[in-house]
């Protein structure tokens, strides 16, 4: 039979500040690995949830990023009326050729400058991203050097909010709208049109086109073995999805930073834990002669301070949990190495990694309980009654 | 016995506990040490000399935009400029994307003059400006591909469509960041069909006085034309790069606050557990006419000298073995090195002994206020 749970609960209360003082501790470590791993998990969010499996993306051979990707204006005219691209209500095809600039911009709490990235396309690539919604103000219209921005753009650069200006290139560009990107990353983003983009900025190239083919699998892979077979073309093809997949790299060294804490710190916390742990062994010992003498086996004490240990670092675990809880949704900004643009997230705390940072503890109590356990277990019975 | 003896035969008289505890201060510090150094390699580029008589100009728009070759003359022409030298990043894929590394085109008869802390033999740097297609390699990028002199490489461009291939003619081991790779922005201007394009202009001063009226001139001197220029000193540039990077300086310094905190709470539950096992030899103590004073030197005394050992062995083990370590792939490239200076140390330390001073206070406190009569019937 085993020793009640009951036994274990009494005994964390009555030597509560040691109780307190471990769960503490181990509430930390969980707290800083659920909150470094939410930072990577809300940056790769944003690039999985960015892109729609039905588009396609073209990108000059080689590139690596729409900003360092140049179509000149002949391949587009060459991909655009492609047989297998979808129509819109207006006849039109749904291919957008656009540019994407970078400007250095001066980030509203004064810690210096980032690099965003300006977007510059047409009615249909607005047409193509229907998660973008206008919040307040207006789209751009043409001619006027006008410019919508992000959200998150807005709140974290000067010069973003609507009626005001910015250089860029040779034009001033005027903000007339603010957007909701639903999270996607294009919350890092301002548009304004695509052919104002190119005069401002001299370019003669266009970066990307993002196209939608009809809809059936036969006819996209055509599009695309039509595109890439092309030896006019020094282009490559890929889905939209993809794309944003391949940037989630971005996110490896705040995941690297993330397990190195975890490791380094949860060693320390095994220690106070094991510290917790003999100091409750060593002041129970007549205890456990007690309970062997009522005729509890050596595994069944061993199992009972290990789950002392466990209980103890899922209090430490939940604890550590809750301590991360309000970084949910909290907005950042890093550096992405590939279009070596500002990327503008927020700190993700899911199920999953709350589920993530209690195995953490389990694991923990475990390893911190091990050793004081079969000390307990191992005592001789007659020396443990006879110690005071 | 004396004072000091008794004090150590309390510390040591349970050894496991003493060694976890020392441990678990020790492997905090070495993470507050590994944090502090990182933020200092992230936020504070190494400076030297040379460095502060360079400045950097590139196209006011942004980084990813370039400039018009043909500003090269009216720069050289400028008073108080001692070298031009075109700097455009390479951006390409050694074989494969994980492969990272910087990569530059440069002007190759000024890249000794420009980065002159960069130690390199004279022969190599004659070799790799006679050849059109040859490139210098920091030795930390030929040790992590094996390369060696005379070897072939082909880059494959990412930003630019062309792909370089190159010849190793030089290796320089010291001096600036060791993972770059130099070559001709000649040759990367034939690839590219001489569109007389380039991505940054570094520039030599004479000397220091002339540099703010240098940032002046040269920027007011492209205002208003097709490419206008942002000029900053290497460091200023330098710094502007790093903020790109978000607020590293609040998620470092909160991290290692967590750090420093989890500690405080171990080594104070610790000791209060180390002298509440103890509360009967105390009242012995405060019997025999020892007073709250001379108690609580007692207990600050092991309290320090705990503290002191795990920052001890902490802070230098972290010094020791990052001497030992390969920073740089380990990081994957984040980190070059990390150098624990002296004033990290320092700070380490302090903060140990600051822990050994703030966890024994409130167990002395508890056990100081406890009277002789509670504290020997305490049976635990």
């Amino acid at each position: 039979m085993a020793i009640p749970l009951r036994y274990n609960l009494r005994s964390l209360v009555v030597r509560w500040r040691s109780t307190i003082a471990t769960a503490l501790g181990i509430a930390l470590v969980v707290a800083v690995f659920v909150m470094v791993m939410s930072l990577a998990r809300g940056l790769n969010a944003t690039y999985i949830s960015t892109g729609d499996p039905r588009n396609l993306l073209v990108l000059r051979k080689g590139s690596t990023a729409e900003s360092s990707s140049q179509i000149t204006r002949d391949e587009v005219r060459q991909i655009r009326y492609l047989a297998g691209i979808a129509r819109n209500a207006a006849g039109e095809p749904i291919a957008s050729p656009e540019i994407q600039v970078l400007v250095q911009m001066d980030r509203i709490d004064r810690t210096g400058t980032a690099h965003v990235l300006v977007r510059g396309l047409g009615p249909v690539g607005i047409e193509l991203r229907p998660q973008v919604q206008i919040r307040e103000g207006r789209m751009f219209r043409q001619g006027l050097n006008e410019c919508i921005v992000s959200q998150r753009i807005a709140h974290r650069f000067v010069n973003c909010r609507i009626g005001d200006r910015f250089p860029g290139g040779k034009a001033e560009w005027t903000v007339v709208g603010i957007f909701d990107a639903a999270k996607t990353a294009y919350e890092s983003e301002i548009w304004v049109d695509a052919d104002e983009a190119r005069a401002a900025f001299n370019r003669s190239f266009y970066g990307s086109i993002l196209l939608r083919p009809v809809t059936d699998a036969a006819s996209v892979t055509a599009l695309t073995n039509r595109i890439e077979s092309n030896r006019d073309l020094s282009v490559r093809v890929l889905s939209e999805t993809e794309y944003y997949k391949e940037q989630t790299n971005t996110g490896a060294p705040i995941q690297f930073l993330g397990s190195f804490l975890a490791i380094v710190m949860s060693i320390g916390a095994v220690f106070s834990a094991m510290n917790t742990m003999y100091a409750s062994v060593g002041a129970r010992i007549r205890e456990i002669g007690t309970l062997r003498v009522l005729g509890y086996k050596r595994r069944d004490i061993y199992a009972s301070f290990l789950i002392e240990s466990v209980l103890l670092a899922l209090l430490g675990g939940a604890l550590g949990c809750a301590f991360s809880l309000p970084m949910n949704g909290i907005a950042t900004g890093t550096l992405s190495w590939n279009t070596f643009t500002e990327v503008a997230f927020e700190f993700r705390i899911t199920g999953e990694l709350i589920a993530k940072g209690m195995v953490f503890a389990l694991v923990m109590g475990v390893l911190g309980g091990l050793l004081p356990a079969r000390l307990a277990a191992r005592k001789p019975v007659l020396d443990a009654l006879r110690s005071i | 016995m004396t004072i000091p003896g008794f004090i150590l035969r309390n510390a040591l008289r349970n050894k496991r506990r003493l060694s976890l505890t020392v441990l678990s201060v020790a492997l905090s510090l070495f993470l507050f040490t590994t944090m502090q150094t990182a933020l200092h390699e992230l936020t504070q580029p190494p400076t030297s000399e040379d460095a502060a008589l360079r400045l950097v100009v590139r196209n006011k728009v942004s980084l990813g935009n370039v400039l018009p070759s043909k500003y090269r003359p009216r720069l050289e022409r400028m008073p108080g400029v001692s070298h031009v030298m075109k700097l455009t990043w390479f951006g390409g894929i050694y074989k494969d994307k994980a492969n990272f590394f910087p990569q530059f085109a440069v002007d190759a008869d000024q890249l000794s003059p420009v980065f002159s802390e960069a130690e390199i033999d004279p022969k190599q740097i004659n070799d790799f400006i006679n050849e059109k297609n040859a490139c210098d390699v920091g030795i930390k990028t030929m040790q992590r591909f094996g390369w060696k002199i005379g070897d072939r490489i082909t880059l494959q461009g990412t930003i630019w469509p062309c792909n370089p291939e190159l010849i190793i003619r030089g290796v320089y081991r010291k001096g600036i960041d060791m993972t770059n790779l130099f070559f001709h922005h000649e040759y990367f201007d034939e690839l590219m069909g001489n569109q007389g394009l380039v991505g940054m202009y570094w520039i030599c001063a004479e000397n220091a006085g002339v540099i703010p009226d240098l940032v002046k001139r040269i920027d007011s001197t492209f205002a208003n034309s097709e490419s206008e220029t942002k000029t900053e000193t290497e460091r200023a540039f330098q710094l502007g790069f790093i903020s790109m990077f978000g607020n590293i300086k609040v998620l470092i310094g909160s991290i290692s606050t967590v750090i420093v905190f989890t500690m405080i709470l171990v080594t104070a539950s610790t000791m209060s557990m180390a002298i509440r096992e103890r509360s009967r030899e105390i009242a012995i103590l405060k019997a025999i006419g020892f007073d709250g004073w001379q108690i609580f030197g007692l207990i600050l005394a092991e309290s320090f000298g705990l503290a002191a050992a795990g920052g001890l062995i902490g802070c230098f083990g972290a010094d020791i073995l990052y001497r030992h370590l390969d920073i740089y792939s380990l990081s994957h490239g984040v980190l070059l090195k990390l150098d624990v200076t002296p004033s990290i140390l320092a700070a380490g330390l302090t903060v140990a002994v600051l822990l050994g001073i703030i966890s024994c206070l409130v167990p002395s406190y508890m056990s100081i206020q406890t009277s002789v009569v509670d504290g020997l019937k305490e049976l635990d």
